[in-house]
């Protein structure tokens, strides 16, 4: 290892890199940290916010420049800046402690804004508060998964909290009308009593038209059935989709 | 040991001309907790030495440590004047404005008032209040002028300065009195020149008013002997015709004649022993200092300040005190003080004589007082049947024979834990006790004994256990389970540990244990009641109050327990005559917070309680364990009912929030909370405050006010900059998108509406509703009865219609004729948007189907309107601002059309069945779009002899019965041709794609419409409080900077007559409302206090998204203007607290280069 002297280096601490593999080649840039991601978002836009240094690396830590031939051949330019700037967009990155923080953070949130926007006290068939599901999927100890969607989290919540009843809760309930002719009322109609929870109204005249509470999940199931069932003759219409409470109450 | 016992109370009940009911009144901190504790130890429940100190009606824990009273709480007290006993029922009341509440319900079950009043504070604002309060209520005060020892100790006044300044404060007593009476009276004459308006002009007689006046003897005058002056901390008060008394043979002079002449500017003249007018102006000293205070002042001198010995047993002996050695040689100069003064004036004494002089009995109970009780001011007491009236006798004889009929009142309901309660008291045990419990032993014994003998004998010891367990329950631990625990389901067993009481009167009758009794609701009204008696109709009153149907006021209770309040303990009785105070128990499940009981129905409900404050600090509360929200709930119940002061609600959100008079009310309703009600740890958290979202035109001016040159350009290009690369974006506002599988295209404008027709769609909220239900009805498929609406509602909405076409006809000429093409209204298909149908040849069935006969066509294009409906709806209630609710905007839906992707025709757009709007079409398309019209009809026909032959298929088929678009028009006859053959229907191959292609539509939709949205001038909407204020003169100022730093605007100011108070109306915008009751009443010395209510919502004319641009904007705001941008932080924080993405920086500036040190 060649000797480096203390003076004349210039060393970089305090650094973000980000990578980028392009033609076989390992290329580096320097950041600062908690700054990239903000890059991408076009939150900052002051590019010297953002980079250390102009200079493309081979290796950040080892302090390696970029040979100019090379980035010439790979990027067909040798404006540093320009190379930089198609890294900072493409390159993997190493995210920071703070960026990660955020994300978590808001994608926590965001999943208990789903789980709350979803989900009924089944009790008093109102929402509960953003805030008690957070606490909720603490106890719980849900970890965030930053990788997977807010949404399939949120839908993973839910059948946790509903398992381990933490609090009484239950999706939000669909409330779907049905019209189904006359001929397959009989079977259709043990079968949807079956996955309904809530049977609001069943008149038969001439068709069968029932009016029904069914969990968001079943709907593809209960579509699927009566489809084939009729033939494509009975029809579902969607009355609402979340069926709480609205407006205030005195609690008294 | 205790004075009196309950045998003697329960005999002095029966003599109501020996009753008294009084409160204490005052400002917070003036000693109405000391003089109770004094008037207490009169009776000898406490030490006269804890006098004081004590504070022995402050019985919560944190009424202690804080030090003031928080609740109403009463005692029964015994005082024998002149060998006539009395019963004095002394209730407590707490003085800080955010109990005023409790005030309230203590001042109502009261004949008369003692109002306190700190000399050196003088009158404070809560001494308005209450002396307000008393008026109101028609009751008689008298007033106790208290700490005059500070006037001695602290302030080191003369006598004569102290008289003078006790003059003023007695003046400024007199002055709230009369400022009450005068706004009284012009408040009536306002009500008569009302009544009479074509009346001769009256001509008021301010003399005859002031003869009144007199009468009614409304002023404060020590020699009316309804002023006490008092140091209740040093235990001594006087009136002056104690002192008149005592000096009168000294002096000389005739004792009434100096009960007269000692309050006043009178002096003695001791040449002439004569007593003369003018002691001011001839400079001698008043009468009142020379024989009252001057004596005050010696002994005060003599022990506190030169702590004389000599002096002091002079003194003693000349005024025929003992003093026991341990007082007097008591290191303390203050205690041997309060010992000698206590002694020769003693409060307690003078205050109950007065009270027994002064306030009214039972008896003499005034007649307006018992109209304004019975009947509230929208409804004259003779409006109602002559049984009620009747009634009014009773209450004015006070009559506590058994004939006459029950009534109480209600004025609170107050928790006591179950162990406090007499039944469940350990008692010691008495004689038969004792024997009892030998005869068990014995007999356990004997059993014992037999079954060691033989096992035969097990049947006896069995039935001897059996017994044993009877004479157990009979033996005072039974009480546990008495009927004031039944029928409370809602509780669980392990939270009965609470107890409600009925802190109640009984203003006719007796009640007693076992009696079958109404309980009539606020709404009870006895001629309804009377009536369906008379008409022989079965009411079943058995419910509680749970179970009380809508227009049902009247259920049945069975009284259980009464009780004898003696401040923190409750004794039982059995009976309770007319006139007294009483605790109830058992009325948990009937009365909420507070309520009218009698034996008749004819008995109206007592007009509600008068409450000063009304509750303002809303937070928003949930358990700390996500899991507890069920007690939390349960909790928040009993909080509810034990308060009559708080509010419990549940928002739409499912917040819970509580809104109380104050912060410190805030405090014990939540201590109470965690510690008596719920027993689980709460969080509380400022409440979620909506907003809403909304489009404005393009604005004129820039930030700086500074007109926009040109019209167009710059705006435009700013806000169309960001989409200038979105090829789905067409115009301002204007956005053409294509759902996933490129099967449906849709063209969505985004258009602000006129203010006009917001506000109207606003008001009208519950009629679209019902529209809405009723188009559903309809909307299937015309199988469904059809469901007349009725008259009533038809002409509303034909109201409704007329008065949104007028709305969009003024708001200019694009907006003509509309109102027929509105598709829809949303959010929840309700709401303040709307989605307007610009296609012009697609026939949608207009939403007024409900009032216009035999529109009865069928929708063509019903598959695909749930999806567009549904996509408006998600739309409208989550804008892409912050999630919030759109208000005021306007969708149309300027083409919606079918692509046939694969169809390898040349042109690849096949138009559903509509067109463009006229704005692109070509002079040409007038007939064009004729000749669609009537290919529509065609395919309407077809479709109909489709859909008879299965109605209900799941596609339709207007997919294969498409026209060309006006572009083709030369095509279109072909087209046609085309049509007959492809008529025959896909359906199979379709059935797949439909419900997948409905889901994309939907979403094409909403995103459409928020996207459409996006490039107009996105605008917040904030909520508006009204907000009114009373306030004094002093205070304005300090009250407008605090609204003003809130960003409130003041409407107006008024003077209100006859007194000294501004109304100030404001509005303030909701989120800035968190905190602001406190900080008025800190900043102003609680001389103004706010009410809210909600207003408006208003257009925050800020763009969240704005940035300076010109030159002189960026010199006002500098470069990036965060700091003044309030609707980019409302929005942020809304969104960080939804989680959503927020543009903000992590860091604001990169950590650059640290110098590391060796060993890192």
């Amino acid at each position: 290892m060649a000797l480096k002297q203390p003076t004349g280096q210039k060393r970089l601490t305090n650094v973000a890199v980000v990578r980028l593999k392009k033609g076989g080649k390992r290329f580096e840039i320097a950041c600062y940290p908690n700054k990239v991601v903000s890059w991408r978002n076009k939150v900052e836009t002051d590019l010297d916010e953002v980079l250390q240094s102009y200079s493309v690396f081979n290796n950040v830590s080892k302090g390696e420049a970029a040979k100019a031939d090379d980035l010439k051949r790979i990027f067909g330019t040798d404006n540093q800046k320009e190379i930089c700037l198609q890294i900072l967009a493409k390159g993997e990155l190493q995210v920071s402690e703070k960026e990660r923080h955020t994300q978590l953070e808001s994608m926590f949130r965001d999943i208990a804004t789903i789980v709350t926007d979803k989900c009924v006290n089944p009790e008093t068939n109102r929402p509960y508060t953003v805030t008690l599901i957070e606490r909720a999927m603490k106890d719980l100890h849900f970890s965030v998964k930053p990788n997977r969607n807010a949404k399939q989290q949120a839908l993973e919540v839910i059948k946790q909290l509903t398992e381990k009843e933490i609090i009484k809760i239950q999706r939000a309930q669909m409330r779907l009308k049905l019209t189904i002719p006359a001929k397959e009322d009989k079977k259709l109609r043990a079968k949807i009593r079956k996955i309904a929870t809530k049977v609001e109204l069943d008149n038969f005249e001439e068709e069968l038209v029932m009016v029904v509470l069914i969990d968001p999940g079943c709907f593809a199931e209960i579509e699927e059935l009566v489809r084939s069932e009729t033939k494509g003759k009975g029809h579902i219409e969607v009355l609402s989709l979340k069926d709480v409470e609205e407006g205030d109450e005195l609690l008294e | 040991m205790r004075a009196t016992s309950i045998q003697k109370i329960s005999e002095l009940q029966r003599k109501p001309k020996c009753i008294r009911n009084i409160c204490i009144l005052a400002h917070v901190d003036h000693g109405k907790t000391t003089l109770a504790d004094a008037l207490i130890a009169s009776n000898g429940i406490i030490s006269q030495k804890m006098a004081g100190k004590l504070r022995y009606l402050d019985s919560r824990e944190d009424e202690q440590i804080r030090g003031i009273t928080m609740k109403a709480s009463a005692i029964s007290l015994f005082y024998e004047k002149e060998s006539k006993e009395y019963l004095v029922n002394l209730i407590d009341s707490p003085g800080h404005v955010d109990f005023s509440s409790e005030v309230s319900t203590a001042v109502r079950l009261c004949d008369g008032a003692v109002v306190v009043v700190d000399v050196v504070e003088g009158v404070c604002p809560q001494t308005h209040a209450v002396l307000r309060q008393a008026w109101l209520e028609n009751i008689k005060p008298v007033l106790v002028l208290n700490k005059i020892d500070r006037l001695i100790l602290e302030l080191k006044m003369e006598p004569l300065e102290a008289f003078i300044h006790l003059q003023q404060t007695l003046e400024q007593v007199n002055l709230v009195t009369s400022e009450l009476f005068t706004t009284e009276v012009m408040e009536k004459k306002y009500q008569q020149t009302d009544g009479d308006q074509e009346g001769t002009e009256q001509t008021y007689d301010w003399t005859e008013d002031a003869d009144e006046f007199e009468e009614r003897n409304i002023y404060f005058c020590p020699t009316q002997g309804n002023v006490v002056f008092a140091s209740a901390y040093d235990g001594w008060g006087f009136t002056i015709h104690h002192f008149a008394e005592l000096f009168a043979k000294k002096l000389g002079v005739n004792s009434a004649v100096l009960e007269k002449t000692l309050w006043g500017d009178f002096y003695l003249n001791s040449k002439m022993k004569r007593i003369q007018k003018g002691a001011q102006s001839k400079a001698k000293k008043p009468l009142f200092v020379q024989v009252v205070l001057e004596n005050i002042w010696a002994v005060y001198d003599a022990v506190m300040v030169r702590k004389d010995k000599e002096m002091i047993e002079k003194i003693i002996k000349s005024l025929d005190l003992k003093i026991s050695s341990r007082d007097s040689r008591h290191n303390d100069s203050r205690v041997q003080l309060q010992a000698i003064i206590s002694q020769w004036l003693p409060v307690s004494s003078a205050v109950l004589s007065v009270v027994v002089e002064k306030l009214p009995s039972p008896l003499n109970m005034s007649e307006e007082k018992v109209e304004k009780l019975m009947c509230s001011q929208s409804r004259r007491f003779d409006s109602f049947p002559v049984e009620t009236q009747k009634l009014k006798k009773v209450f004015m004889e006070c009559d506590s024979s058994e004939e006459a009929p029950v009534i109480l009142f209600v004025s609170k309901m107050f928790p006591v834990e179950k162990k406090a309660l007499p039944q469940n008291r350990q008692r010691p045990l008495t004689g038969q006790d004792l024997s009892l419990r030998r005869e068990q032993a014995r007999l356990r014994h004997a059993a014992r004994l037999a079954q060691k003998n033989s096992p035969d004998t097990e049947l006896v010891v069995h039935q001897d256990t059996g017994q044993l367990a009877d004479i157990k329950d009979d033996s005072g631990g039974s009480a546990a389970e008495r009927p004031t625990m039944k029928a409370d389901s809602v509780q669980e067993e392990d939270d009965r540990d609470q107890v409600f009481i009925a802190f109640a009167r009984v203003f006719s009758g007796t009640v007693r244990k076992g009696q079958k009794l109404y309980v009539l609701g606020p709404r009870h009204d006895p001629l309804k009641a009377l009536e369906q008696i008379a008409a022989g109709k079965k009411v079943d009153l058995d419910g509680t109050l749970a179970d009380l149907s809508k227009d049902q006021h009247v259920m049945t209770f069975t009284t259980c327990d009464l009780y004898l309040f003696m401040g923190r303990e409750l004794e039982e009785l059995d009976c309770v005559p007319a006139g007294n105070v009483l605790g109830l128990g058992g009325l948990e499940d009937y009365i909420l917070k507070s309520g009218t009981v009698s034996s008749t129905v004819a008995c109206t409900a007592f007009t509600d309680l008068y409450i000063e404050a009304l509750p303002i600090v809303r937070v928003a509360i949930e358990p700390k364990h996500a899991g507890e929200m069920d007690r939390l709930v349960m909790g928040l119940r009993l909080l509810n009912q034990a308060d009559p002061c708080v509010q419990v609600l549940v928002q739409e959100t499912g917040e819970h929030v509580i809104i109380t008079a104050g912060e410190i009310h805030l405090q014990r309703c939540l201590e109470d909370l965690r510690e008596r009600y719920a027993k689980i740890e709460i969080n509380v958290s400022e409440p979620i405050v909506p907003f809403r979202e909304t489009i404005v035109p393009s604005p004129k001016l820039d930030m700086v006010n500074e007109a926009i040159q040109d019209q167009n350009q710059p705006i435009r290009s700013q806000r169309l900059k960001e989409f200038e690369e979105d090829d789905e974006v067409l115009d301002e506002g204007l956005v053409q998108i294509y759902t996933p599988n490129k099967k449906v295209m849709v063209q969505i404008k985004a258009v602000p509406l006129p203010p006009e027709v917001t506000d109207i769609l606003d008001n009208r909220q519950s009629l679209r509703k019902t529209m809405y239900q009723y188009s559903k009805q309809y909307d299937h498929s015309g199988h469904v009865q059809k469901l007349k609406l009725n008259q009533e509602t038809a002409e509303a909405v034909q109201e409704f219609r007329d008065k949104l076409d007028k709305a969009f006809c003024g708001a200019g000429k694009e907006w003509k004729g509309l109102v027929d093409n509105i598709w829809a209204f949303g959010p929840r298909r309700v709401g303040p948007n709307i989605l307007i149908n610009g296609m012009e040849n697609l026939n949608h069935p207009s939403i007024w189907s409900c009032i216009q006969e035999g529109n009865n066509q069928q929708n063509p294009l019903q598959e695909f309107d749930q999806s567009v409906v549904s996509g408006f709806q998600l739309a409208t209630l989550t804008g892409p601002l912050c999630d919030e609710p759109m208000r005021g905007v306007c969708f149309i839906v300027k083409k919606l059309e079918l692509v046939q992707g694969k169809s390898g025709r040349s042109h690849s757009k096949k138009s559903l069945v509509s067109h463009m709007s006229s704005c692109l079409e070509g002079d040409s398309s007038r007939d064009v779009s004729h000749t669609l019209t009537s290919l529509n009809s065609e395919v309407n026909i077809q479709s109909g002899e489709i859909n008879a032959n299965d109605t209900h298929s799941y596609v339709t088929c207007y997919e294969d019965g498409h026209v060309t678009d006006g572009d083709d028009s030369e095509s279109s006859a072909g087209d046609g041709a085309d049509r007959e053959s492809m008529m025959v229907p896909k359906q199979h191959k379709k059935q797949e794609t439909y419900s997948a292609l409905a889901g994309q539509l939907i979403s094409c939709v909403k995103d459409g419409c928020r996207k459409a949205f996006q490039t107009c001038h996105q605008r917040l909407m904030v909520a508006m409080y009204k907000c009114n204020i009373q306030a004094t003169t002093e205070v304005l100022g300090k009250l407008y900077a605090v609204i003003g730093k809130r960003n409130g605007q003041i409407l107006s100011e008024d003077l209100r007559e006859g007194s000294q108070m501004f109304n100030i109306k404001a509005f303030l915008p909701v989120v800035e409302s968190f905190g602001l009751a406190e900080t008025i009443r800190k900043k102003t010395s609680g001389l103004a206090s706010p009410q809210l209510v909600f207003s408006h919502w208003e257009l925050m004319d800020m763009d969240p998204f704005w940035v300076p641009t010109t030159e002189e904007e960026i010199m006002h705001y500098g470069e990036k203007a965060d700091s003044e941008n309030r609707a980019r932080h409302y929005m942020n924080s809304i969104r960080k607290r939804k989680g959503m993405k927020v543009d903000e920086k992590i860091v604001e500036h990169a950590e650059k280069q640290r110098t590391l040190t060796k060993n890192k």
